[in-house]
C-alpha cells in the first residue's frame, strides 16, 4: 500500500507536469499524460499488468513495466538532448552576433583612411 | 559572380581567407605568415581560445573575430563566412589553423572557381598529396568519403578537407548548424542540396605530429554520425 501511494504521488506529478507543458510541446504532454495515466491504472490494478505482459510475451507484469520504463527514459533523454541542441543553437547565434558586431566595428574603425594606408583590426 | 571574377581578373581584396582557430598559439603565427603571402585578406576566428592565439593572430591577420566561448570549428567557420559576406567578399577560402595546408593551393582553388564557373572548389588530398598521413587517418578518410558519396550523391574524393574556396553566391547558400566536426559533412550535404556547381582541386595536406594530435580521432567518427543523425531530428 505504501509503495502504491508513493508511485501514485509521483505519477500524479507527471500528469501535472504534462498539463503544464501542453502548450510548449503538445506531443510530449499527450504522451506523458497517457503513459502516466496508464501507469496509475496498473499501480492500482496490478493483475492487469500481468495479463498485458502475457499478451506481449513477457513473463511477469513487473518486467513489462520495467521494459516500458526503459524505453520511456530513452525517449525522454533524446527529447532533452534535442532541447539542449536547440539551446546551443541560440547561444551560437548570440555569440556569433556579438563576435561579428565587435569585429566589424573594429575593422571599420581600423579601415578608415589614416596616413594613407589601411591598418589591421584585432 | 562579379564582372572581374567572371573575366578571370581578380584583386587580392576580392578573396577572404577564413581561419578558425582554437588554442593554436604554437603554430598560428607561421600559418598566418604563409597565408599572408597570398595577398588576400585574412580573418582568424578565435573560437574562445584560452591561450594567446588571438594575440598572435592579431599581428598578421586583418581581422580577428573572437567567440566569447568555445563553440566548435563549424561554428567558427560560419562566423567567418558571415563576416566575409558582410564585407562584400567575392571569394571565401576556408583554411585550417594547424599548419596542414599550403597557401600556394589557395590560388589554384580560386582559379578553379573562375575557370570552371563553379561556386565551390573543394581541396582534395586524394587528387593531390597527403604527406605523412597516418594509416589510421587514411582508413578513416576512406570511410568518410564513402559515407559522403552514399548520403549526398556527390562524387567527391576527399570528404573532410578544410581547404576549400567558395564564391559569394555559394557561401551565401551555406548555413552551418553543426558546430563541431560534423560540419565538414554538413557542408557537402548543403552543397549537394544547393544544386550549384562544385569542382575538386588537387591540394597538398601535410601531417605533422602537432596536426595529428589536434585533428580528428577514429572515435570521432561515431560522434559525427550521431550529430548528423540528431540534426535530422531537429526542426
Amino acid at each position: 500500500m505504501i509503495i502504491q501511494l508513493i508511485l501514485c504521488t509521483l505519477l500524479l506529478g507527471v500528469v501535472v507536469y504534462a498539463w503544464s507543458e501542453r502548450r510548449r510541446s503538445p506531443a510530449v504532454a499527450m504522451l506523458s499524460s497517457v503513459t502516466a495515466t496508464s501507469a496509475l491504472y496498473l499501480v492500482w490494478v496490478p493483475a492487469h499488468a500481468s495479463i498485458l505482459a502475457a499478451w506481449a510475451g513477457v513473463s511477469r507484469g513487473v518486467d513489462l513495466v520495467i521494459y516500458i520504463w526503459v524505453v520511456i527514459s530513452v525517449l525522454v533523454l533524446l527529447n532533452l538532448h534535442l532541447k539542449l541542441r536547440s539551446q546551443l543553437e541560440l547561444i551560437t547565434a548570440l555569440a556569433r552576433h556579438i563576435a561579428i558586431t565587435d569585429a566589424a566595428a573594429r575593422y571599420t574603425e581600423a579601415s578608415r583612411p589614416s596616413g594613407g594606408h589601411e591598418q589591421k583590426a584585432a | 559572380m562579379s564582372k572581374e571574377a567572371s573575366s578571370g581578373r581578380r584583386r587580392a581584396g576580392d578573396a577572404w581567407i577564413i581561419i578558425p582557430a582554437y588554442n593554436e598559439e604554437r603554430v598560428i603565427g607561421s600559418v598566418l605568415s604563409d597565408a599572408a603571402l597570398t595577398g588576400h585578406r585574412i580573418v582568424v576566428v578565435d573560437d574562445g581560445s584560452t591561450d594567446a592565439t588571438a594575440d598572435v593572430a592579431a599581428q598578421t591577420a586583418h581581422v580577428v573575430i573572437r567567440h566569447p566561448v568555445n563553440l566548435g570549428q563549424g561554428a567558427a567557420l560560419q562566423t567567418g563566412i558571415a563576416f566575409a559576406l558582410l564585407q562584400d567578399a567575392e571569394f571565401i577560402v576556408t583554411f585550417d589553423a594547424d599548419g596542414q595546408h599550403r597557401a600556394a593551393d589557395v590560388a589554384r582553388l580560386i582559379d578553379a572557381l573562375v575557370a570552371e564557373r563553379a561556386d565551390y572548389a573543394l581541396g582534395s588530398r586524394a587528387l593531390g598529396a597527403a604527406v605523412d598521413m597516418p594509416r589510421s587517418r587514411r582508413l578513416l578518410l576512406w570511410a568518410a568519403t564513402a559515407f559522403t558519396r552514399l548520403t549526398t550523391g556527390l562524387n567527391v574524393t576527399d570528404a573532410h578537407n578544410g581547404l576549400r574556396a567558395l564564391t559569394r553566391r555559394g557561401a551565401a547558400r551555406l548555413n552551418l548548424r553543426q558546430n563541431r566536426m560534423a560540419h565538414a559533412s554538413e557542408i557537402l550535404e548543403q552543397i549537394a542540396n544547393s544544386g550549384l556547381k562544385y569542382v575538386e582541386v588537387p591540394v597538398t595536406v601535410e601531417y605533422s605530429s602537432y596536426s595529428v594530435s589536434k585533428g580528428q580521432r577514429s572515435s570521432d567518427a561515431v560522434d559525427i554520425l550521431l550529430d548528423l543523425w540528431l540534426r535530422r531530428l531537429q526542426p
